[in-house]
């Protein structure tokens, strides 16, 4: 079958890069000619990481030798069903470039559109390899690809605070890169290998479990800086409401997610190996996310900003992944697993939707874009979609994933973070209310504001799609459920089983 | 104790030099300086990781007809040279960073740019 070329694996990486770095080349300084190019890059990634996605339900996990050196010895690239998110990376990438079409050339310096898409479609390559890599240091290189080319996305709007907004993410970005590098090397040094699989093999049978202990607090706490957990996440609102709106939608939607599947690899290398006691990592991720939860919702009612508020429900809803890994009962990482993916998807549709709003009226104050509802009736459709999702109201994708993880908190036997979670979602509730009756009941402000319209169909098409994903992943929430699931059971499997 | 850290002494050195960056990192004013403090955390990390790879009299594992061993572990410093391009291109990013944010406020002072914002 066409699924089963195994070179499909490799090339899902080589995509997005091979199309990045020759955009400027291709574009020769035309906008145009750049986003038609990235837009056909983008879409050949979503295609060759949909047969990967075929395949892994199909037949389940597998791997791809480079150079026909088998691991441990070469370097590995291994796709099982948490990989995945490589399609969904892929697929928003490939909508937020198509939204990016009028979007940038409007607030972007044409000079800079071909670098914009070339930043966009690097930045796609390394999600997409941060999560096919079977390689520790690749993993770590991967990272930086991301890391880079985000800092340089957020500065790239030319705001005035953009910059200096680029570079707290930049210093903050750099310290946990290092910390988790320093980590990989302390699992080199204690291990003697780099290959995860290989890793969680010898791992068991290494004589003194401190190395093993600070390797992981290390590679841990960077990858808490870089999901945003709360007492970690400074940079985070400053730097995703400053971006251009795509590139919030995808800095928002996918980037912090690599700190998540950081420490899901983590935990797939050290669960079983039953050297280190987790249980206090637990314990932290456990606390850490319910503080999240209730400290990004509690924020964001309190911003004007449109995407200021929606940056802090990003750190609200990394919360409740945290809290879901913390929780470490099968229905609580089931959920959290699902929700990077529908995360991922609703917040991409919030910031599109936001994005086309301040796009076409030019405010992006709550007090100022009163009765955007009626100038932009489709557009604040798709974003009122999104804020039910969000707050998690069946039958959409939020509601899926916080059902589960509560379900998980009750079995887990710690049924007060199941409450924390049902107030978080109260909290959220509060503040999209809030949206939701500036939009459609207040009295406008601007007389523009009603008057503006819906945005053209390529912004429009991208911002609905996602608005339909949010109800289709809610409708469907079995499908998502039920091909997680083998990549959970695995995880929690006993030992030796 | 003491006895331990002598014999690990490489490895104290780098844990030590980290927390020196890390301190410039979050101490220094100057954006430069901070900088200055991730290049240190960098070069902190580079050496442990090359450290591990050291095998006591070890020679270069360059194979050829005058090659004899013991060698050291050539891995961790072909990781380290793909480390020190990242390095680079992060410095790189930085600097360019620090001159537009000069050039739009004036400051490169952490504490005269928070007044501005």
């Amino acid at each position: 079958m066409w699924w089963q070329w195994a070179h499909w694996l490799p090339l899902a990486v080589l995509v997005p890069l091979g199309f990045g770095v020759t955009t400027p080349a291709v574009a020769g300084g035309d906008g145009g000619r750049a986003w038609r190019w990235a837009v056909l890059g983008s879409a050949l990634a979503a295609a060759t990481t949909l047969a990967l996605v075929v395949r892994v339900a199909r037949e389940g996990p597998f791997s791809y030798a480079f150079g026909g050196w088998n691991p441990p010895y070469g370097i590995e690239f291994r796709f099982d069903e948490v990989g995945a998110f490589a399609f969904v990376v892929a697929s928003l990438g490939m909508l937020a470039i198509v939204f990016s079409g009028r979007y940038a050339e409007h607030a972007l310096d044409p000079a800079r559109i071909p670098y914009f898409y070339t930043l966009l479609l690097l930045d796609i390559a390394g999600l997409i390899g941060f999560s096919v890599t079977g390689d520790l240091f690749n993993m770590y290189v991967f990272m930086e690809i991301i890391s880079l080319s985000s800092y340089a996305l957020v500065a790239v709007s030319g705001e005035r605070t953009a910059e200096m907004a680029a570079f707290k993410y930049l210093v903050l970005g750099a310290v946990s890169s290092l910390l988790v590098l320093f980590g990989i090397g302390m699992v080199y040094g204690t291990t003697g290998t780099l290959n995860l699989a290989d890793a969680a093999r010898r791992l068991g049978g290494v004589g003194s479990a401190v190395p093993v202990a600070v390797a992981i607090a290390l590679m841990a706490a960077g990858f808490m800086v870089k999901s945003a957990l709360f007492p970690l996440h400074v940079w985070l609102p400053d730097a995703h409401a400053i971006a251009p709106s795509p590139v919030s939608a995808v800095l928002s939607g996918l980037v912090v997610k690599v700190g998540l599947l950081g420490t899901f690899r983590l935990y797939q290398v050290v669960y079983r190996t039953g050297i280190v006691d987790l249980a206090a990592l637990d314990q932290l991720f456990l606390w850490l996310g319910a503080i999240s939860i209730v400290m990004g919702a509690f924020f964001a009612i309190f911003q004007d900003d449109i995407k200021m508020m929606l940056a802090y429900s990003t750190i609200s809803n990394i919360g409740y992944i945290v809290m879901g890994f913390g929780l470490a009962s099968k229905f609580a990482l089931i959920g959290a697993a699902v929700h990077i993916f529908n995360h991922a998807i609703i917040k991409s549709a919030l910031f599109l939707a936001a994005g086309a709003i301040i796009h076409q009226t030019g405010y992006r104050r709550l007090s100022e874009l009163r009765g955007a509802g009626r100038g932009m009736p489709l557009t604040a459709a798709a974003l009122s979609v999104g804020a039910v999702s969000i707050v998690g109201i069946p039958p959409t994708a939020g509601f899926l994933c916080k059902w589960y993880i509560a379900l998980g908190a009750f079995e887990a036997g710690r049924a007060a973070f199941g409450f924390a979670l049902v107030f978080g979602a109260l909290f959220i509730f509060v503040y999209y209310i809030r949206m939701v009756n500036a939009f459609y009941f207040q009295e406008p402000v601007h007389a523009d504001v009603v008057h503006a319209g819906d945005p053209p169909l390529s912004m429009l098409v991208p911002v609905w799609v996602l608005a339909g994903l949010c109800l289709a992943m809610g409708l469907a929430g079995k499908i998502p459920l039920t091909f997680i699931t083998p990549a959970i059971s695995r995880l929690l499997a006993p030992i030796g089983g | 104790m003491i006895g331990a850290l002598w014999s690990n002494f490489d490895y104290a050195v780098s844990v030590v030099l980290f927390l020196i960056g890390l301190y410039c990192v979050i101490a220094k004013n100057n954006l430069i300086k901070k900088f200055m403090g991730l290049n240190i955390m960098e070069t902190s990390v580079f050496a442990f990781i090359v450290a591990i790879g050291v095998v006591d009299r070890g020679s270069a594992p360059i194979m050829g007809p005058g090659a004899r061993g013991p060698f050291v572990n050539p891995i961790p410093q072909a990781l380290i040279l793909t480390g020190i391009v990242v390095a680079v291109s992060t410095t790189a990013l930085a600097l360019s960073l620090i001159v537009r944010v000069w050039h739009q406020c004036g400051t490169i002072e952490a504490d005269e740019l928070r007044e501005l914002e």
